[in-house]
């Protein structure tokens, strides 16, 4: 057993560390080992649309040099700054994974040329205001509030931040060891749903800049020094890369001010990283192997479709239907929750989701070129963790292959007018929609989609997702403690009959039958064990 | 609103509320509260807020892990509360899902060891139907056994999902530690065992529904963009048959605490050392003062401006993060520092560099500039944190579940800053001593001598 653990490790190892220098080599060169294309699938799928081998990268869309977005409104006294850098982890050069998140961080929290970090703390103390900052695959955001009985001492020190951040050894330090501890007792230890997504990541990514942890490897973090912070900054915190946000209490003259400041930014710096084309793997397994009580499960795939897609809609609702996260209504919820007590929730999406700290909604400014498509469980209990994945699985094919009822739709559809308004409630996040509109091509993105809602029938919704969306290509991760006994069940493709402790309809019963003997579209020899503490190393 | 007062009483003529109230917006709450109480005992509190076509909900039932007094019974209000969503007679379950799913309302709800709060945010135009189907499920409330069932599996997996951390464990040694009678000494989660033993538990939750869910313990927020007449006459319609009281149940009180206690867990998995210093504090329920008082200690000992802070987070790096678990509580529950270290070797400097910060306090050395700060961000953080009208209708409604009224929230606003620097040490010197504090440590088990790596 330990054996076949060591062996899948090592080819595995290749998942945690492949990051490419900003200045990569062509998309080919840079593509992980020749793929199984999702049609090599089974015959059932024979009907559907040939999937491509690979999504290519299209380039996102690229605003003026310090563009600018101003939401002003009246009737706040809150005036919020969201500056949104294009430029994320896939900026980071290889064996120095971490170092786009880790100089953000220490431009957000370790001083200002005039001020110490700790008196940077007491400057923005008693006027409650926040300064944080966020790093994604491809975007960075400096975000700010404060109340504008404090605009213009703030404003001060929102821009020294950026324009003369501190930099010293010993905040870097500090960070670097929270940025650690972060990868060895956060992402692989703390919550088994994270790491599973991330694991699913790691594993759909192999070979691409996105595979490896947005806060960085061990090793990567370990190899960063001081020269290489402040040489990056300089390269990626760029007026070309920069769009700058406004909202709330907001007039003419702070627009100024604030763009005026920034022009003193580089006006230019790192070359764009150019991303190659992600193989459209599927069937591939990863289990990360841990203690732990439970089996929390991932599943998805490179999405061909982002938005501006005309069919971005079609399938966002139709993720929707399966599950928004925390909510009620998703079929995923019901089937695999409220029917069969499996475990807490179950969600799914069409375009990659982190959720808003406070919120059941997805970030703004996570923008990808190449997106994700990706169903999640949460922890279920170990005996029961094949039989969920293929419940996901059943129901996720079932809306594919019978498409979505009439009554279903519309009611989705009243779902979601709703909903999406919620996402578009405060000025951050409606600055948040207005920037990465700029980056897709996509103004008044809200708006359309509850647009585009309208206008949806069964059939037009079923053919974007026979288009675009097929079970067979779905990839797996998993983290549970028996990550052998786990694999043994997957590989054999036995049944994984369910038993319940209370009654159920014998209409339910049937269904459990269908779904414990369905073949689940993952190939053996694809799968792997990684234990934990190796997630992420480098 | 003053305007259209003597009209609205005219208009509800015998329906006259027990008890009327208007608290105007102020520079600590910037929205106005109108309160009426039902002849039943249940209150409603309206509050307009700016948010176009927008509406947050806000119910909150004074029950929580605190009320669990049999043996065996732990976590049942937490799972009473996802009971809550299991349907009536008039509205099945699934058509609840169906009728404030096609308005795209978030729905949802949480339980702490005081109160249970329910929430529906969404478009104003879902109201109506909102009304009518809460007024109904808070008195109508029925659910197969098959269902109770299953739902309780769902709490199981709800106690998985939180397990991987250390946060659940801490809690649950911490809270052990410090109550021998009182029902605070379990999380609202409740007991590994009670959970895995709830399916068996189907009348036990009749008669927790019955005696807790009632007018008279409940109170409703209702926050944004509303016709306020229409809607109390919606709300007096279909809450006013709701007949319920509430039932007296005592919760043992805790006696005296004599002398230190500890607490200690060895943390199968790789994680940060841990360190929790707590005291039995008064409660918020009955003492704003000291809630006040624990609210500024907090960021006072362990805030981001606070001398430890300085010295163990950012000059010796010592520690990750230094912080406090405190929360306003009904009854007297506790005040906490916590630290997550960097190394198991600096515990005891960890651990002595607090307990000096609040030596220096209760010897009566307080730093009076940094309380006016800490006062300074406080108004200015209640004011941040109010974005939507959720947020507003979830602070209402927490504060209010807690002490019983309904203005709770701005009662504790206008409260902090009269804190004088010698409250803040007289506090310090009568509670927080060292020998009556609760220590709580967590070791990575994997850990190597002198590191977690």
């Amino acid at each position: 057993m330990k054996t076949r653990a060591l062996m899948s490790l090592t080819a595995l190892l290749g998942l945690a560390g492949c990051a490419t220098t900003p200045t990569a080599p062509p998309p080919d060169e840079n593509a992980p080992p020749p793929a199984v294309p999702a049609q090599a699938a089974p015959p059932q799928t024979a009907a559907l649309p040939e999937r491509p081998e690979s999504v290519p990268a299209k380039p996102l869309g690229q605003p003026e040099p310090l563009q600018t977005v101003v939401l002003a409104r009246p009737d706040t006294p809150i005036v919020s700054f969201r500056l949104v850098f294009h430029t994320g982890s896939v900026d980071d050069p290889k064996g120095k994974e971490g170092l786009t998140a880790l100089t953000a961080q220490l431009m957000a929290e370790g001083g200002t040329q005039k001020l110490s970090a700790s008196q940077l703390l007491e400057a923005l103390y008693p006027m409650a205001a926040e300064l944080d900052v966020f790093v994604d695959k491809e975007f960075t955001t400096f975000s700010g509030r404060v109340h504008k009985d404090f605009l213009a001492r703030f404003q001060d020190l929102f821009t020294d931040v950026l324009l003369a951040p501190r930099l010293d050894s010993a905040e870097l330090e500090r960070l670097r060891a929270n940025a650690i501890s972060d990868v060895e007792n956060g992402l692989r230890s703390a919550n088994d749903e994270a790491l599973g997504k991330a694991a699913l990541e790691a594993l759909i990514y192999e070979g691409h800049p996105y595979a490896h942890f947005t806060g960085g490897t061990v090793q990567g973090l370990k190899a960063i020094t001081l020269d290489d912070v402040k040489g990056h900054a300089q390269r990626v915190f760029t007026q070309d890369r920069l769009v700058v946000g406004l909202a709330g209490a907001v007039d003419d003259a702070l627009t100024q001010s604030l763009t005026s400041r920034l022009s003193a930014l580089p006006s230019t710096g790192a070359p764009r990283v150019k991303l190659p084309a992600v193989p459209t793997t599927a069937g591939r397994t990863v289990i990360i192997q841990k203690p732990t009580l439970s089996t929390a499960v991932s599943m998805g795939f490179v999405n061909p479709i982002r938005r501006g897609d005309p069919d971005f809609f079609p399938v966002a609702l139709a993720m929707a239907n399966l599950g928004e996260h925390r909510q009620f209504i998703g079929v995923l919820f019901n089937e695999l929750r409220e029917k069969r007590g499996l475990n807490y929730g179950d969600y799914a999406y069409a375009e990659h989701f982190i959720e808003a700290p406070g919120s059941t909604y997805n970030r703004t400014n996570i923008a990808r070129t190449q997106q994700d498509l990706t169903l999640w469980l949460r922890p279920v209990v170990p005996a029961n963790g094949v039989f969920a994945t293929r419940g996901a699985v059943f129901f996720l094919s079932q809306m594919v292959t019978e498409g979505i009822s009439q009554e279903r739709l519309d009611l989705m559809r009243g779902y979601l007018q709703g909903y999406t308004r919620l996402w578009e409630q405060t000025d951050q996040r409606r600055l948040g929609y207005a920037i990465d509109g700029l980056f897709y091509g996509t103004p008044n993105f809200l708006e359309q989609y509850r647009q585009a809602m309208t206008e949806m029938t069964p059939q037009s919704v079923q053919d974007a997702l026979r288009r675009h969306v097929q079970p067979d290509a779905l990839n797996f991760a998993f983290v549970t403690e028996d990550a052998e006994g786990l694999a043994k069940t997957l590989r054999s493709g036995e049944p994984t009959p369910i038993t319940y402790a209370s009654p159920k309809s014998a209409e339910l019963l049937e269904q459990d039958k269908a779904i414990s003997s369905a073949k689940l579209p993952l190939r053996p020899e694809g799968l792997q064990i990684l234990p934990a503490q190796q997630f992420m190393e480098k | 609103m003053r305007r259209l007062l003597p009209l609205l009483l005219l208009l509800w003529g015998s329906a006259l509320p027990a008890a009327a109230a208007s608290i105007p917006a102020s520079d600590a709450f910037p929205y106005a509260l109108t309160t009426d109480t039902l002849p039943n005992g249940l209150t409603v509190v309206r509050v307009p807020y700016p948010s176009s076509g927008i509406i947050a909900y806000v119910t909150v039932v004074r029950v929580g892990s605190r009320n669990e007094v049999e043996p065996g019974k732990t976590g049942f209000a937490h799972f009473f509360e996802h009971m809550m969503f299991k349907g009536t007679k008039t509205h099945p379950e699934g058509e609840r899902e169906r009728i404030l799913g096609s308005f795209g309302f978030d729905d949802n709800a949480f339980t702490t060891d005081d109160i249970t709060l329910y929430y529906s945010y969404g478009p104003t135009a879902g109201l109506p139907q909102l009304i009518e189907i809460e007024a109904d499920r808070f008195q109508n409330l029925e659910y197969s056994e098959p269902a109770f069932q299953t739902e309780a599996l769902a709490v199981l997996g709800e106690y998985h999902k939180n397990a991987a951390a250390p946060f659940l464990k801490m809690e649950e040694e911490l809270n052990a530690a410090a109550f021998t009678r009182h029902t605070y000494q379990h999380t609202t989660l409740g007991f590994y065992k009670d959970i895995q033993a709830m399916p068996q538990a189907y009348e036990y939750s009749r008669t927790f529904f019955e005696r807790w869910y009632t007018p008279d313990n409940t109170l409703l927020f209702i926050i944004g963009d509303f016709d306020d007449a229409k809607t109390m006459e919606l709300v007096r319609k279909h809450y006013g048959p709701w007949d319920r009281k509430a039932a007296q149940v005592s919760v043992p009180a805790e006696p005296p605490q004599k002398g230190p206690r500890t607490a200690h867990i060895d943390w199968p998995q790789p994680t940060q050392p841990r360190q929790v210093i707590a005291w039995r504090t008064p409660s918020a329920g009955t003492s704003p003062a000291d809630a006040a008082i624990q609210t500024l200690l907090v960021d006072y000992l362990a805030g981001s401006t606070s001398p430890a802070y300085k010295t163990l987070v950012l000059d010796k790096q010592l520690v990750e993060s230094i912080g406090s678990d405190y929360s306003e509580h009904r009854d007297p529950h506790l005040f906490s520092l916590t630290a997550t270290l960097k190394d198991e070797r600096h515990r005891d400097t960890v651990r002595k560099t607090l307990l000096q910060e609040v030596s220096r306090l209760a010897a009566g050395r307080v730093d009076a500039a940094r309380l006016k700060a800490i006062q300074d961000h406080a108004r200015y953080g209640a004011l941040m944190a109010l974005e939507t009208p959720r947020d507003v209708g979830i602070q209402l409604g927490w504060y209010a579940g807690v002490t019983g009224a309904p203005d709770g929230f701005q009662r504790h606003l206008q409260s902090l800053p009269k804190v004088t620097p010698a409250q803040l040490s007289d506090f310090a010197k009568r509670y927080l001593t060292a020998n009556k504090f609760i220590l709580l440590s967590l070791t990575p088990k994997t850990a190597a001598p002198g590191g977690t790596k």
